[in-house]
C-alpha cells in the first residue's frame, strides 16, 4: 500500500509547521500541582476517617471535602493529564499544529478556572450532590464549553486539518472519550436553576446561594440511574479510554517496539466504547433499580473484561523482546506496572459486578480499594510514566535531573499502593462480613454498627500511612521535574518540520478478496470483512470515524436509558409518599450540602441481614420526589433510609449532631455544631419549593405559603426539643436554627410507608398501617 | 510465537505495528462470556427458577431464617404470662439483648440507664404501671413520637421478648443510671421460667 497520491502535484508542495509544545508545557505543570493537591486532600480524609478530631471546620469535614478530593484527582490530576497527552501526541500522530493556538490557551486556562471554581464551592457545601457530578449548575456550562466547545473543537479540527492520513489507535481513543464525556456530561446534569426560576417569577435573582442551586430534571430511581450511567462511564471514558490512548502513545515510544497487534486494537477498541456504556447499573445492585438493569448491568460487566484485557496485553506484549530496557529504564517500570494495576483492576471490575459479590462489597472499602488501585496504580502510575518520559524532551535538557530519584519514587509509590489497597481491601471484607453475620440464635453478630467501624481503626490508619508514601514519592517527583526544568535552555528551539498536506483523492488500494476456497457468498463477505480493510478507510476520515463512535455510545444508552423512562411498572406508585414538606426540603438541602450521603447510604436492599439492622427495605415507589436522590456508595455510618422509623426523636438528633460521642464512643462522625449554631435562612424556601413544583413535585398550597409552612413546622420541632430536654440550656430562637429542618428531614426518613393514607395530615407519624406490601416479616 | 511477526507498513511518528492475531484464549473468553450473558439474561428475564430474583430470595431468606430461630417457640402470646415467665429464659434473654443493643440502646443506654430515653431499671415508668404497657410502648411508640412505634419492624415473637429483656432489666444497676421519671409501676408478675419440649 504506502501513501499514493493520485494526483503527483500535491505530494511535491511540502509545507512547514511547528508543534506547540509550550500549551503542552502548561498542562504538564498543571498535572503535576493538582496530582500532588489531589494526593494531599486524600490523606487528609484518610487521617479524618482514623482520627475525627481532624474534621475541625466545616468547610473541610469529611463529607465535603471527600467531594473536592475525587473531582481533584479525576478532573483536574487526571484531566490535565490527558490534555499533556493529547496535545503532545495528537500533533505529532497527525503532523499538524493544533489547530487553534487560541483554543489550546482557551481551553487550558479554562479548565483551571473550572478547578478553582471547584475548589472554591465544594468546601461551601455548594453542590448538586451526586458523586463526581457535584459541581453545580454555572460550572457544568463552564465545563461543556472549555470541554467541547475549546478542547473539542481544536482538537477535531487538528485530525481534519492532518497531514498524516491514517489516524493511530491513540487517537481512535482521544475520539471516544471527547465523544462520550460531553454525551455523559450534558445528560447527567439536566437540572432547573433554583435562582433563574426565581428571577423569572418574581424579577429577583435572591440569595447566592439560591442562584448557584439547582434540582436535577431527574428523581429518585432514573436520577440514580443517570447518575451510574454518568458515574459508571467517567470511570470508562476519563479515566480509561484517553490512558489507553496515553498508552499506545508514550509506550510503544519508551519502549522503541512496535505495538504487538494492530488486529487487537481494533476489536477492543471497538468493544470497549460498546460495551462499557452498558455496565453502569452495577452500581445498583439490590437497589430499588428495577432488576432487568441491574442484570444488564451485570452482564456487560463480564463482557467487558477480555475488551478491558486487550489493552493489558497491547501494552505488555508490546514490551515482548524489551523486557531488558524494563530493568533499566524507570519511566518504563511506571509503564508496565500501570498496565498491570489495569489489568487488575479490570478482572476486578467484572468481578465486583457478580451480584452476589457486590451483596458484600458494596457499601464496604472494598470499592474504595478497587478505585484506589485503578486511580493510583493506573492512572497515576501511567501519568508519572508519561511526565518523566516528557520532561526531557518538553525542556529540551537531553536527560532527567536524576535517573535515582526517579527509581525511589516509582519504589515509594509502589510501596504506598500496596500498603494503601491491601489495607483497605481488608478493612472491606471485614466490614461486609461482619454486617452480615449472625450468631447461633439467629441475631446479628454485631448489633450495634459501630462495632463493626471502630474494628476498620488499624487498616485506616495503615492507609493514612500508605497515602502518605504516595504524597511523599509524587513530590519527589514534582522536585525531580523542577530540577530538570532548571537546566532548560534559555530559549526552546522549535524544530521546524515538513510534510506535505493530504490531498483530497486517497485510494485505499484494491479490496481484499476472500481467503475462502467454498462456494458461499456470506462467507466471502465476512471473510473480506474479518480483513479490516473498511477499517483501514475508517482510519483515515475522522469525521465518519466521530460519528461511528458517537452512534455506537448513543445506541447504547438508549437501549437502557428509554426503558428506564418509559415504562411504569418499574416504579410501582405508592399512594401514602407525598412530597417533602418545606422545611424538610430545607433540611433535605442541608443533607445534600454538607455531603452526608458520601458517609450515609438510603437505601434498604432486599437482604436480611441488611433488614433486621435497618428494617424494611426500600422501595423504588418511596423515592419520586428525591431530587437528588441520596441513595449513597459507602457506608462509613449506618444507613439512613428508615432513620425516621428507627430513631424519630428530635431530641436524640440535636445532641447527636451536635457531639456524636454522647451517644456513641468510638464514633467517626464530626460534630455539626455549626448547624445548632447555625439560622436557617427562611426567606430561601419559597423559591426552593416553587422550583420543585416547576418540574412537577405536587405541592399545592406550599407554593404561595412555604415559608409559613416551613415556620409551623419548625416550630413543632423545636417544642417537641425544649420538652424532651427539660434540663438544658437551649436557644431562645431554636426554631430558627439550621439543625431543625435537617432533623425535620431525618424524621421523614422512611416513613411513608407506613403512613396511614386517610388522614392527609403530614405530622402522623409512623402510623401503624404498611402500605404496599405491608411488613416482610 | 517462533519467529519474528510481520510489521504492518503503518508508522505515526515512529510508531509501528505489527499484524500479530489476537490471542485465541482472548476470543475463547471473550466469546465465553457473551454466550453465558446471554443465556443469563434469558433466565432472569423469564424468571426461570435457577434466578428467582431479588424479592422471591428475600422472602426465602426471611422464612428460612424466621423458621430457625423460632422453631422451638411457637408463636408466642403477647400477655403478661409470657412476658414474665421468658425474663426468666437466660437463652432467650440473651437473644433479645442483642435486638435492644442494635435499636434501643442509643436512647436508652447500652444497659437501660437511659439517655435521651427513660431509665428502664429503676421503679418508675413514663408511660408505664404494668409489665403489659412495656409491650403497647414498643409496639405503638410513645411521647409523641420520640418513642417510635416498632410494631411494623419486628417479628411478633420479637416484640415478646424484647418485652421481657426490658422487664428483666428492672432492678438491675447500669453504669449510668439517669434520674427517675413518671410515677412508680407495680410489681411484675411472677411466672415460671418458659419449659420447651427440646430435651426429649
Amino acid at each position: 500500500m504506502g501513501f499514493e497520491f493520485k494526483s503527483s502535484g500535491s505530494a511535491s508542495q511540502l509545507e512547514s509547521f511547528s508543534y506547540d509544545d509550550a500549551i503542552v508545557r502548561k498542562f504538564f505543570w498543571a498535572t503535576l500541582i493538582w496530582g500532588i493537591v489531589a494526593f494531599l486532600v486524600g490523606v487528609i480524609l484518610a487521617v479524618q476517617l482514623a482520627f475525627p478530631q481532624a474534621n475541625f471546620l466545616p468547610q473541610v469535614a469529611f463529607g465535603r471535602l471527600r467531594p473536592l478530593h475525587t473531582n481533584a484527582a479525576i478532573f483536574a490530576f487526571a484531566g490535565n493529564a490527558i490534555f499533556t497527552a493529547v496535545y503532545y501526541s495528537t500533533q505529532r500522530l497527525c503532523k499538524a499544529r493544533m489547530w487553534s493556538d487560541t483554543l489550546s490557551k482557551l481551553h487550558f486556562w479554562g479548565w483551571q478556572l473550572i478547578i478553582v471554581s471547584a475548589a472554591l464551592t465544594l468546601p461551601l457545601g455548594i453542590t448538586q450532590g451526586k458523586e463526581y457530578a457535584e459541581l453545580e449548575w454555572p460550572i457544568d456550562l463552564a465545563i461543556a464549553v472549555v470541554w467541547l466547545g475549546f478542547f473539542g473543537t481544536n482538537f477535531l479540527m487538528t485530525l481534519i486539518k492532518r497531514r498524516e492520513r491514517h489516524m493511530y489507535v491513540a487517537l481512535w481513543f482521544y475520539i471516544a472519550s471527547l465523544v462520550a464525556v460531553t454525551i455523559l456530561h450534558v445528560f447527567n446534569n439536566l437540572w432547573i436553576p433554583v435562582g433563574v426560576v426565581q428571577f423569572l417569577q418574581t424579577g429577583e435573582f435572591g440569595s447566592p446561594s439560591t442562584l448557584l442551586k439547582s434540582y436535577p430534571l431527574y428523581a429518585g430511581v432514573q436520577d440514580a440511574f443517570m447518575q451510574w450511567w454518568y458515574g459508571h462511564n467517567a470511570v470508562a471514558f476519563f479515566l480509561t479510554t484517553p490512558f489507553l490512548g496515553l498508552m499506545y502513545y508514550f509506550l510503544p515510544k519508551a519502549a522503541n517496539r512496535p505495538v504487538f497487534s494492530y488486529k487487537l486494537s481494533i476489536i477492543h477498541f471497538w468493544s470497549l466504547v460498546f460495551i462499557y456504556i452498558w455496565a453502569g447499573p452495577h452500581h445498583l445492585h439490590y437497589t430499588a433499580l428495577p432488576q432487568w438493569a441491574s442484570t444488564l448491568g451485570m452482564v456487560f460487566s463480564l463482557m467487558l473484561w477480555m475488551p478491558s484485557w486487550g489493552g493489558m496485553i497491547n501494552g505488555l506484549l508490546t514490551l515482548r523482546g524489551a523486557w531488558h530496557k524494563v530493568a533499566s529504564d524507570p519511566v518504563l517500570k511506571f509503564f508496565v506496572v500501570g498496565v498491570t494495576f489495569y489489568g487488575m483492576s479490570t478482572f476486578e471490575g467484572p468481578l465486583l459486578s457478580v451480584k452476589t459479590v457486590n451483596a458484600l462489597s458494596h457499601y464496604t472499602d472494598w470499592t474504595i480499594a478497587h478505585v484506589h488501585s485503578g486511580t493510583l496504580g493506573w492512572n497515576s502510575f501511567m501519568t508519572f510514566g508519561m511526565l518523566y518520559w516528557l520532561a526531557p524532551r518538553l525542556f529540551q535538557t537531553g536527560k532527567i535531573h536524576s535517573e535515582k530519584l526517579i527509581s525511589m519514587h516509582f519504589w515509594i509509590g509502589t510501596v504506598g499502593i500496596l500498603l494503601y489497597v491491601i489495607s483497605i481491601y481488608t478493612a472491606g471484607i471485614t466490614q461486609g462480613l461482619m454486617w452480615r453475620a449472625f450468631d447461633e440464635s439467629g441475631q446479628l453478630s454485631y448489633p450495634e454498627f459501630i462495632e463493626t467501624v471502630t474494628r476498620l481503626m488499624p487498616f485506616y490508619w495503615i492507609r493514612a500511612v500508605g497515602g502518605t508514601l504516595f504524597l511523599l514519592s509524587a513530590c519527589l517527583g514534582g522536585y525531580n521535574l523542577v530540577m530538570t526544568w532548571l537546566a532548560r535552555p534559555k530559549k526552546y528551539e522549535v524544530p521546524v518540520h515538513e510534510a506535505p498536506a493530504l490531498s483530497k483523492v486517497y485510494d485505499d488500494g484494491p479490496p481484499p478478496q476472500s481467503r475462502l476456497t467454498a462456494n458461499a457468498g456470506i462467507g466471502h463477505a465476512g471473510d473480506r470483512f474479518l480483513q479490516g480493510h473498511w477499517h483501514r478507510r475508517w482510519e483515515r476520515l475522522p469525521v465518519r470515524f466521530t460519528v461511528w463512535v458517537v452512534i455506537g455510545v448513543g445506541t447504547a444508552s438508549l437501549f437502557e436509558i428509554i426503558p428506564t423512562f418509559l415504562i411504569k411498572s418499574n416504579i410501582p406508585t405508592i399512594s401514602t409518599v407525598l412530597p417533602y414538606t418545606p422545611l424538610e426540603v430545607a433540611g433535605r438541602d442541608i443533607y445534600v450540602a454538607e455531603g452526608c450521603y458520601n458517609c450515609h447510604s438510603q437505601m434498604v436492599r432486599p437482604i436480611y441481614a441488611e433488614t433486621q439492622r435497618y428494617g424494611e427495605y426500600s422501595k423504588p415507589g418511596e423515592f419520586v420526589y428525591d431530587r437528588p436522590f441520596q441513595w449513597g456508595s459507602r457506608r462509613i455510618g449506618p444507613d439512613l433510609a428508615r432513620e425516621g422509623v428507627n430513631n424519630p426523636n428530635a431530641s436524640w438528633h440535636y445532641q447527636h449532631f451536635e457531639n456524636p460521642q454522647v451517644f456513641t464512643t468510638g464514633s467517626i462522625m464530626p460534630s455539626y455544631k455549626h448547624l445548632v449554631e447555625g439560622d436557617l435562612d427562611y426567606g430561601q424556601i419559597q423559591s426552593r419549593i416553587r422550583a420543585l413544583a416547576m418540574i412537577g413535585t405536587p405541592y399545592g398550597d406550599a407554593v404561595k405559603n412555604a415559608e409559613s409552612m416551613a415556620r409551623e413546622q419548625a416550630k413543632i420541632i423545636a417544642d417537641d426539643i425544649r420538652a424532651q430536654m427539660p434540663g438544658f440550656v437551649l436557644p431562645e430562637d431554636l426554631e430558627d436554627k439550621k439543625v431543625i429542618a435537617l432533623i425535620a428531614y431525618i424524621k421523614r426518613l422512611g416513613t411513608d410507608i407506613y403512613r396511614t393514607p386517610e388522614p392527609a395530615d403530614a405530622a402522623a407519624e409512623a402510623a401503624p398501617a404498611a402500605a404496599e406490601e405491608g411488613g416482610a416479616h | 510465537m517462533p519467529h519474528d511477526p510481520q510489521v504492518l507498513d503503518h508508522e505515526y511518528d515512529g510508531i509501528q505495528e505489527f499484524d500479530n492475531p489476537t490471542p485465541g484464549w482472548w476470543h475463547f473468553l471473550f466469546w465465553l462470556f457473551i454466550v453465558f450473558s446471554f443465556f443469563y439474561v434469558m433466565m432472569d428475564f423469564s424468571a426461570s427458577p435457577f434466578l428467582p430474583g431479588y424479592k422471591k430470595k428475600y422472602d426465602n431468606a426471611v422464612l428460612a431464617a424466621t423458621m430457625k430461630k423460632f422453631e422451638t417457640l411457637g408463636d408466642l402470646e403477647p400477655n403478661a404470662t409470657t412476658f414474665a415467665s421468658f425474663t426468666k429464659s437466660e437463652e432467650w434473654m440473651n437473644y433479645a439483648a442483642s435486638t435492644f443493643s442494635s435499636n434501643c440502646a442509643s436512647c436508652h443506654g447500652p444497659d437501660g440507664g437511659g439517655v435521651v430515653g427513660p431509665n428502664l431499671t429503676d421503679d418508675y415508668g413514663k408511660n408505664l404501671k404494668k409489665i403489659d404497657d412495656i409491650y403497647t410502648v414498643i409496639t405503638k411508640g410513645a411521647a409523641g413520637g420520640a418513642m417510635p412505634a416498632w410494631g411494623q419492624r419486628f417479628h411478633p415473637n420479637d416484640l415478646v421478648l424484647l418485652t421481657s429483656y426490658v422487664a428483666s432489666l428492672r432492678g438491675t444497676k447500669p453504669q449510668i443510671a439517669k434520674a427517675p421519671e413518671g410515677e412508680i409501676m407495680e410489681p411484675w408478675p411472677d411466672a415460671p421460667a418458659p419449659v420447651f419440649d427440646e430435651g426429649e
